[in-house]
């Protein structure tokens, strides 16, 4: 069927995929055309938070060992963004994921929870409403480096309402 | 297996011979006819009275997909199939308020909304047999008892796993429902399947690329206008890239009882960086003529060879009784998304008029000696051409493909929406990875030249010229009716709904129906013997091309407007409505 647009025209390169994902690193030292978002990468924080659940009885989960070893790594977020594109990730969530038949990721708003770990778990195990399971296919490594880059995204300022008057 | 149900399927049979003269008032076909004119004979509504025409019932659906697609009515009920998660309703018409009969609520996978290319659309059922059949959007086909209810049975033809999904509506040729899958998105082998009436089980299946085997085609029975050759579904496509080269089946069919020929297009081959798959990448973008009985190939024409624009063909197929250049001829009018529309005789396959019916500038324009377009050598793209700039029209089409057109034999002219917008195309090399996309540009819309954006209008085949034509100020993604009252009717993304003059284009009536209009407007005589116009409301459909902003469902997606589009949220926003019109 159809289309595709990348609203914003950012930093994109093209990369020559080698079959596995741990050739990666090696084949994005190569990749020299990307722009530095002018936005600060590492550090930040979504502008609006979704808290992603309630919590019964005051009582919160032990929140696990799941930690991202690259978090506000500026140099993982260039990889996850030549990794977005050559997974596919940009067929749904649009260029520069701002979003097309899958939702917007950059936004700063998140449907199952906007911490590492929670974006983790969305990409490797996957989620209803068709978001495939990405752990097989892209390992650990492989969905902490597309996570550090889904972190670095500068989130726009909250600005819930729309106006057409002047 | 043999055609001996032909008789039990007597409704198939009156509507395929439909005139004027004959109608029956009902809307028993996604195109009402199965030469697709989506002409009723109904004359009640006419143009001195259209404008009084008013809203006499409206029903929410509850869901917020885009509402392609039409109703259907057969006797006293009328039939609604809503986008995912597929719910079929039916309405009781002899009752005030039009009750319920019944709802049939499947279990549909919600993993579909993860494989549908562009919105979890469903473009309609079909009755036949005293069954509903229609597809469910995760790649099951059903048929449903149309008087209680209940499932006879319920199909797999496609798998999700492949990125294929179905939302085209079926087409039955006495015993055989022909299906296909979408997924030219996600580099799927394109197909299409007969399954027998009665049971469900698939009887036969034929790919629309790849060999000839596979492509139901055999030396002694297939005949291409132009293109003679064997295995040219696998001969035409450079590096084995027909195995994942698209070519789905998402739109409309038609069907010729005279020639025993079923129409369809196929859509656009895969990916869109044409570099990937070398040659002209049969049967993809093209027109194929099957028997329906066992799935045989006998013709095919391809639009656009080696697609570089994602140009479907997925467009409705109408068959109508034209005069051209003064010889009456069996035709196949196609209005494509590459912004020709071609009459062809349909025994053959020739292209007889080619012209273009909204701005168009990848090709120059058909040569009618070998059937090929003129290209446009600074409009061809791919990875190694960079971001080429203003393609004209966009990967949107000249037309939606799910926008049909309709045709008056009063008339004799065709009508039908489309859009005016243009496009940059930065080709990319992509990798298939199996139930993920594939498809590989950045590809961003402008408006087309002449300060509108789409438009409704009437077209003369015989002669290749626009007749009429209402600019619209945003695309036009309304299918198309036309009555024997000479009146058209089609909607508008902003939410109009409109009849107008069919001879001259003058609006005669217009309302705001709540959402925009991705459907397609059905006529039909009501129990109580006047007649009704019905119609869905519900934007959506694709979401390249509207602005985000028309989105409510998902606060945790907030999404810019479109520069095209800006101003498309101030007029709608989603949501799901049936409307019924009368006088």
């Amino acid at each position: 069927m159809t289309t595709w647009t990348a609203r914003a025209e950012r930093w994109r390169c093209v990369l020559a995929w080698h079959g596995a994902v741990l050739l990666l690193s090696a084949t994005l030292l190569s990749c020299g055309q990307h722009r530095v978002p002018s936005e600060p990468t590492s550090g930040v924080t979504p502008a609006v938070s979704s808290p992603s659940h309630l919590v019964a009885g005051d009582v919160a989960p032990a929140t696990g060992t799941l930690r991202n070893p690259h978090a506000g790594d500026a140099d993982v977020a260039h990889s996850g963004a030549l990794l977005f594109t050559a997974m596919n990730c940009d067929g749904c969530h649009g260029g520069d994921a701002t979003g097309w038949v899958g939702p917007n990721l950059g936004d700063g708003r998140w449907r199952y929870g906007s911490s590492d770990a929670e974006i983790f778990n969305s990409i490797y195990f996957g989620r209803p409403r068709g978001m495939p399971a990405f752990g097989g296919a892209l390992g650990t490594e492989g969905v902490w480096t597309l996570v550090t880059y889904l972190r670095s995204l500068p989130a726009p300022p909250n600005v819930p309402t729309q106006s057409w008057q002047n | 297996m043999g055609f001996a149900t032909a008789l039990a399927c007597a409704n198939c049979a009156s509507a395929a011979v439909q005139t004027a003269g004959s109608e029956d008032g009902q809307w028993t076909m996604p195109s009402k006819d199965y030469a697709a004119t989506r002409y009723s004979g109904l004359t009640q509504i006419t143009t001195q009275n259209a404008r009084s025409l008013h809203p006499v019932w409206t029903f929410s659906t509850g869901v917020l997909g885009g509402h392609e697609g039409q109703p259907l009515v057969v006797a006293d009920t009328m039939y609604v199939v809503t986008p995912w998660p597929n719910v079929l309703y039916a309405f009781d018409l002899t009752h005030e308020g039009y009750p319920l009969k019944w709802k049939y609520r499947p279990e549909v996978s919600p993993n579909a909304l993860g494989v549908a290319c562009c919105d979890a659309v469903n473009r309609g059922a079909f009755y036949a047999d005293g069954k509903i059949i229609y597809n469910l959007l995760d790649g099951h086909t059903v048929a449903i008892d149309a008087r209680s209810g209940r499932e006879l049975w319920k199909t797999q033809i496609a798998d999700l796993g492949n990125g294929e999904t179905t939302t085209m509506a079926p087409l039955v040729v006495r015993d055989r429902v022909l299906v296909g899958a979408a997924g030219g998105e996600f580099g799927i082998y394109g197909w299409i399947k007969g399954l027998e009436l009665g049971s469900g089980q698939a009887l036969w299946s034929a790919r629309n690329l790849g060999p000839d085997e596979e492509m139901r085609v055999r030396a002694d029975t297939f005949r291409p206008p132009y293109d003679p050759g064997a295995n040219l579904g696998t001969q035409s496509w450079g590096n084995d890239s027909w195995r994942t080269g698209g070519a789905p089946v998402w739109g409309w069919m038609s069907y010729d009882p005279e020639l025993d020929l079923v129409f369809y297009g196929t859509g656009n081959p895969s990916p869109y960086n044409a570099e990937q798959r070398p040659g002209d990448n049969k049967w993809s973008t093209s027109v194929l003529a099957r028997r329906p009985g066992d799935g045989s190939l006998v013709w095919a024409y391809q639009f656009t060879p080696h697609d570089n624009w994602d140009y479907d063909a997925t467009g409705a197929m109408v068959l109508a009784d034209l005069t051209v250049a003064g010889h009456p001829v069996k035709a196949l009018v196609h209005f494509d998304k590459n912004g020709f529309a071609y009459t062809f005789d349909r025994t053959s396959g020739r292209v007889l008029v080619a012209q273009p019916f909204t701005p168009v500038n990848w090709a120059q324009s058909v040569d009618l000696g070998n059937g090929r377009p003129v290209l446009n050598a600074a409009k061809q793209t791919g990875a190694s051409r960079g971001n080429v700039k203003d393609i004209c029209p966009s990967l949107e089409g000249g037309v939606s493909p799910a926008s049909p057109p309709a045709y008056s034999p009063r008339t004799h002219l065709f009508y039908t929406a489309t859009n005016n917008l243009c496009m940059d195309f930065a080709a990319r090399h992509t990798r298939h990875l199996r139930g993920t996309p594939f498809v590989g540009v950045d590809s961003p819309y402008s408006a087309g030249p002449g300060g509108y954006l789409g438009s409704f209008m009437a077209w003369d085949a015989a002669k290749g010229t626009k007749v009429w034509e209402n600019k619209e100020p945003f695309p036009n993604w309304s299918g198309a009716l036309v009555t024997a009252g000479d009146v058209v009717f089609y909607g508008t993304l902003d939410g109009w709904f409109k009849s107008a003059d069919a001879r001259t284009g003058r609006v005669l009536s217009k309302f705001k129906v709540g959402s925009g209009v991705v459907g397609n407007p059905i006529t039909y005589r009501g129990p109580d013997g006047r007649q009704y116009v019905a119609v869905y409301a519900g934007i959506g459909g694709d979401w390249a091309l509207l602005a985000g902003d028309t989105r409510s469902d998902d606060p945790a997606d907030v999404r810019a407007p479109a520069d095209y589009v800006k101003d498309i949220a101030r007029h709608t926003s989603q949501g799901g409505i049936i409307w019924i019109f009368g006088l």
